[in-house]
């Protein structure tokens, strides 16, 4: 059975189509890394399993429990807000601008969530949050305000943020995108960790290098399509299609 | 020296009527301007249409027309007001508009990552307000807030039309009497006593946020 299947996902903003039919089937524990040229749809693809944005057509579901499905008409229809809102605490989800609340401490932005939503007690959230800081290596930083962090160790402290609700699938949208270059392999490296500790990974990215390494699956979209999907000895390393092959040789070519 | 401590026990009672108008309005007018500025954009178009009418409505007339309104106007469809109810409700219906834009601006100045990051945690909407809206628009606001607070101060000398005896009209009611400046000065050196404050006040507030950028 799948952790997370998305079936024939259309979306369009306006009347511009931005996913044209994506599917995705995602086991337990596997890292899926979409890839692809900007505008191709895989950040939208991703808010879109995060209920951050809405479908048009097609269906989603997530541990067995259906988010979206297609009425008799062909649009999607969601189930209950009430629902939604289960299913979605499955999810974390890592933004490529951390969206740390910068009025609370890093200690704080962990143990927000756990106490106002699954009505943890003080103690016990500040244990875990601090277990979870350790764990990305920011123990020292768990007084701080985000704005004394450095995007790296912003990035890191939003990944323990996701984690502190303990979701069964992690989203990261681009997280090293903002990042200056020599700030993206602290970030990657947490992320490997959860990979290795089979950490179920959707992570959209243009970091062609930690792809390959990670990745169980890639998948390469471009305009709203998935053009290419395989292991990433198969996609980044042998790419079968044209569309593909030109976009990896301008991102190698970058480094 | 001595005209002026003859001066002081009515000067002091025209100022104790200026702080009360001052601070109930602050009081009413604050809470109802956060409320305000959430209905201002509001999904709920009637809501959101309303208070852009009522925005515009008491912004764009002198806040000395309406306590006209309030008090005569009423009175000539046959509702009687007492005077000083009619300048409570007047400013608080008054500054509520003016603090409504202002949080409203402020609320729409936070970053939708914010309202992602809070959703995503499964946050809902009201503890998204609580605990990581509104408390990021208080730091933001603070400056254009401080601005109307002094603003008040000075605004509540307006309310000598309705015959209530605040200080800048006791001083006045001097002035003609005794044929001197010096109840002018006087009620001046008060004003300033009072802004000077409220501007502490706000340099202190805002110091206490600058923890965060």
């Amino acid at each position: 059975m799948y952790i997370l299947q998305a079936v024939d996902i259309h979306k369009k903003f306006d009347s511009l189509k931005v996913l044209k039919g994506v599917s995705l089937q995602v086991e337990k524990g596997q890292v899926i890394a979409i890839i692809g040229p900007s505008g191709s749809g895989k950040s939208t693809f991703l808010r879109c399993l995060n209920y951050l944005e809405t479908i048009d057509h097609g269906e989603i579901t997530i541990e067995g429990e259906i988010m979206a499905r297609n009425g008799p008409d062909g649009f999607a229809i969601y189930s209950p807000e009430k629902k939604i809102n289960q299913i979605r605490r499955k999810m974390g989800m890592v933004f490529q601008n951390f969206n740390l609340f910068p009025h609370k401490s890093v200690l704080e932005n962990l143990m927000l969530a756990p106490m106002l939503v699954k009505q943890t007690d003080k103690a016990a959230a500040e244990d875990k949050a601090r277990q979870l800081l350790e764990k990305v290596g920011l123990s020292q930083k768990s007084n701080n305000y985000p704005f004394e962090l450095s995007g790296g160790q912003q990035q890191r402290v939003a990944i323990a943020r996701a984690l502190t609700m303990e979701p069964g699938i992690m989203c990261f949208d681009e997280p090293t995108s903002a990042l200056d270059p020599e700030l993206t392999g602290e970030v990657l490296q947490v992320m490997k960790d959860l990979a290795s500790e089979h950490m179920t990974m959707i992570v959209v990215t243009h970091e062609i290098g930690f792809a390959r390494e990670v990745a169980d699956r890639v998948i390469f979209m471009d305009e709203g399509l998935i053009v290419e999907e395989g292991t990433a000895e198969e996609v980044i390393v042998n790419p079968h299609h044209e569309r593909t092959r030109a976009f990896l040789s301008k991102v190698l070519m970058a480094r | 020296m001595d005209y002026i401590l003859m001066l002081l026990p009515s000067m002091l009672k025209g100022l104790t009527v200026t702080l009360k108008l001052f601070f109930l309005t602050l009081m009413l007018a604050l809470p109802l301007g956060i409320l305000m500025g959430m209905a201002r954009i509001s999904k709920f178009k009637p809501l959101k249409w309303f208070m852009e009418f009522y925005v515009w409505l008491f912004r764009g007339t002198p806040l000395l027309l309406q306590l006209l309104f309030m008090y005569f106007g009423l009175m000539t469809v046959g509702i009687l007001l007492e005077r000083q109810f009619a300048a409570y409700l007047a400013f608080v219906l008054n500054y509520s508009a003016y603090l409504a834009e202002i949080f409203r601006s402020g609320i729409q100045s936070i970053d939708r990552g914010q309202y992602e990051a809070a959703d995503v945690l499964g946050l809902n909407r009201f503890q998204t307000m609580k605990n990581i809206v509104l408390p990021q628009v208080f730091k933001r606001v603070l400056p254009p807030i401080g601005n109307e607070v002094i603003n008040l101060v000075k605004d509540t000398a307006l309310i000598y039309v309705l015959a209530i005896s605040e200080l800048s009209r006791v001083a006045r009611t001097h002035v003609m009497r005794d044929d001197t400046f010096v109840p002018f000065i006087i009620a001046a050196i008060f004003y300033l006593i009072m802004t000077g404050t409220v501007q502490q006040f706000f340099k202190w507030l805002e110091s206490r946020f600058d923890y965060y950028r």
